[in-house]
């Protein structure tokens, strides 16, 4: 057992504070305002679990929480397959590695907001140009329908997730055993072989982290979502935290968003402890 | 032994942060001490980005001449945000003296904050109606910013050539006819299309459209309509219309047209002939196309079937309230501050010129509004053709939320125009019996 004395209480004591100051005590406060009917004004009377009870008949928030499911679904696999694929790339043994790197690792560094803005304009400007140019028509219009605005917020969360996640690849594929690999290429396996049966569950430990960090974060999309399109066509785009968002700020309804995002933790916390829980007992111990 | 370590040692960090924050607050108190103490400090929160330089410029013309004020102005932007950030000014203690409030439902929401400003000269002077929205038991909560007014914007050029004079344009049945005029000579005259409808934007369709065929059901009154439990679409047929219409005639696809497009791409380039906004574009309009906006613009009523007095749709976007949990010199100085801003002549001057308002308020010289339309506006005001905003009437949420969105879903073939009726009239419904 290590001793933990006023030192180590010492350095830890900021991180606790700013912890508590903006996680815990508004968690808490939260948890309290969800059970009663708060306008972001005056507290107003105690409801009990009448917000609760609410949201499960509403049709709206039901709606944006199963076209989440939807997206976080087909992003987690978009990005960790675009992802690892990259990675493999740019491990092999090719010239521009590191400009590639850093190529597919740049859409990161750019803010959601912007993101979603720059796609705007690709996917209705230049997808229409283009469109009009080679003459088809599912070119045009994007963003104007649900399927298109699901596809295009698809698009891109990988264009800027993928190159994150590439990176969590890397590291593991480069901490990869050379003797493993050799061995297994001398002993005639080929070259899907080998990524199946060896470098695959290698690397099992960064699906964890990765299918950890896509799964809550395309859960918890909010930026991305507002600029590229503003839940639109007729909030048929529109995420739960969104939806969450213009519960408490255009319909005045403080305590019931309340309620909905306790809902959507308690959600969001379940699926990724679930699934790092699955995935740690796929790992292999080296 | 293992547990008392433990809490000895939280204990240790508690007190050891405690004392990082009693450092940290201790900055504040330097703030009032520069004007002798005898100063009182107003704090202004308010939402409009487009005044807000000119705005300051007659701030400091105040402070200068009222050496024991200081005013502070904090310009959050956008309607949206606005609220938000005013609730969590509020909610950290913070309040501001001066804040924004928008019409009946926010003064139900802030009523316990907001003094009565009956007896201030600027509430005598507002124009008549003005303070419908904000007026509770002969208590007046709020003072208007300014009137603003809305219809179809038409490019005077292009109506000219194309031979149509907008002043004969005064039924939908004229409205159609001239559209399809336009159509047809769109080639010659370098239109993509007639209209720009962006149905991206709930507000205009889902306020600023309903607005015009709502409120004669509300009898042009806010508060008719911040009453009413029900809404019954009477002039539904014509909504309609008026909505086809322009999405036909329009570029497409409509339902990811936005209000920049509509406006600066398409409008100010004259690559459409009519647009339906209100004066607030003179700006961006200005910004690309100084001529245009100056004297290539005009302003006609969106005409509603089945009414015949109809006109501009004319309100105030927004009140300014005052802050009764301040001290009392505060709310004193909070309210001589607003009285001189529109009723001196100094504040006059500024309200008219540098801001470009049409002013709430009487006794200005109104002949110096220049552009065309706030004068279309300005005009229609005074010969009393004008209609009521009943939009700052409707549920929280309802127009945009509910309608436009729903507008929408009717814009891309998704509902029938008797869905969108009947979900609106369901979700006013369920909203006021709560």
């Amino acid at each position: 057992m290590r001793t933990r004395d006023l030192s180590y209480w010492l350095f830890l004591a900021p991180v606790l504070l700013a912890l508590a100051l903006v996680v815990v005590v508004p968690m808490l406060l939260g948890l309290f305002y969800s059970f009663t009917a708060w306008n972001g004004i005056q507290t107003g009377e105690f409801v009990g679990f009448q917000n609760y009870l609410n949201l499960f008949k509403d049709e709206r928030f039901l709606d944006s929480l199963w076209f989440t499911t939807k997206f976080s679904v087909v992003s987690v696999i978009l990005i960790n397959f675009i992802g690892l694929s990259l990675a493999l790339i740019v491990t092999s043994k090719i010239k521009t590695s590191s400009l590639l790197r850093t190529t597919f690792f740049m859409p990161n560094l750019i803010g959601g907001l912007i993101l979603g803005f720059i796609w705007q304009f690709i996917f209705l400007k230049v997808f229409a140009s283009v469109g009009e140019a080679v003459g088809m028509e599912s070119l045009q219009a994007w963003l104007s329908t649900t399927e298109t605005g699901f596809w295009g917020l698809v698009i891109l969360m990988s264009w800027q997730m993928a190159g994150y996640i590439m990176v969590i690849y890397i590291a593991y594929l480069e901490g990869l055993p050379k003797e493993l690999i050799e061995a297994a290429e001398i002993d005639g396996a080929s070259t899907p072989q080998r990524f199946r049966y060896i470098i695959f569950p290698l690397v099992a430990p960064a699906f964890t982290v990765s299918m950890f960090l896509t799964l809550s974060n395309t859960f918890k999309l909010y930026d991305q979502n507002l600029s590229l399109t503003a839940g639109g066509p007729y909030n048929s785009t529109e995420m739960v935290a969104m939806e969450i968002f213009k519960t408490a700020f255009v319909q005045n309804a403080f305590a019931y968003a309340q309620a909905k995002a306790i809902i959507f933790f308690i959600i969001v916390a379940v699926i990724s402890l679930v699934q790092v829980y699955i995935n740690k007992r796929r790992e292999v111990e080296m | 032994m293992k547990e008392l370590k433990f809490s000895k040692g939280l204990l240790a960090s508690v007190l050891l942060s405690a004392g990082a924050l009693a450092a940290c607050s201790s900055g504040d108190e330097g703030s009032t001490a520069e004007g002798g103490g005898e100063q009182v400090t107003v704090d202004i929160f308010q939402f409009k980005v487009e005044f807000k330089d000119q705005f300051e410029d007659v701030v400091a013309q105040y402070e200068e001449e009222n050496p024991d004020v200081n005013i502070e102005i904090t310009t959050v932007g956008g309607g949206e945000d606005y609220g938000a950030a005013l609730r969590s000014r509020f909610a950290s203690g913070n309040e501001p003296a001066i804040f924004n409030i928008g019409g009946p439902q926010d003064v139900a929401d802030w009523k316990d904050n907001l003094t009565d400003l009956s007896d201030t000269g600027a509430a005598d002077a507002a124009l008549e109606g003005t303070l419908d929205g904000v007026t509770v038991e002969s208590e007046v909560l709020g003072l208007p910013y300014n009137q603003e007014g809305y219809g179809f914007i038409y490019n005077t050029r292009l109506f000219e050539e194309a031979g149509i004079d907008a002043a004969s344009i005064t039924d939908y049945a004229s409205l159609e006819e001239a559209v399809k005029t336009l159509d047809s000579k769109k080639d010659e005259l370098g239109l993509e299309s007639v209209f720009a409808l962006p149905g991206k934007e709930t507000w205009v369709t889902g306020l600023h459209l309903s607005n015009t065929f709502l409120a004669p059901e509300f009898d042009n009154n806010v508060l008719t309509a911040y009453d009413a439990d029900t809404v019954e679409f009477e002039y539904g047929e014509g909504f309609k219309k008026i909505l086809d219409l322009q999405n036909e005639y329009s570029k497409q696809p409509t339902v990811s047209l936005d209000y920049s497009q509509q406006v600066e791409e398409l409008f100010s380039l004259e690559r459409v002939a009519i647009i339906q906004q209100g004066n607030w574009v003179y700006g961006s309009i200005a910004g690309i196309d100084q001529e245009l906006a100056d004297s290539g613009v005009g302003m006609m009523p969106i005409p509603v079937e089945g009414l015949e007095d109809g006109g501009l749709p004319v309100g105030v976007p927004m009140y300014w309230g005052v802050n009764s949990n301040q001290d009392e010199e505060v709310v004193t100085a909070a309210k001589d501050f607003l009285d001189w801003l529109y009723t001196s002549d100094t504040g006059k001057t500024a309200v008219l010129e540098d801001f470009k308002f049409i002013p709430a308020y009487e006794g200005y010289d109104t002949s110096k509004i220049t552009d065309p339309m706030s004068k279309a506006i300005y005009d229609a005001s005074e010969a009393g053709e004008t209609i009521g905003w009943v939009f700052m009437g409707y549920p929280t949420g309802w127009g945009e939320d509910e309608l436009g969105a729903s507008i929408q879903k009717y814009l891309s073939d998704e509902a029938s125009w008797d869905e969108v009726v009947d979900s609106a009239k369901a979700a006013w419904e369920t909203s006021r019996g709560e």
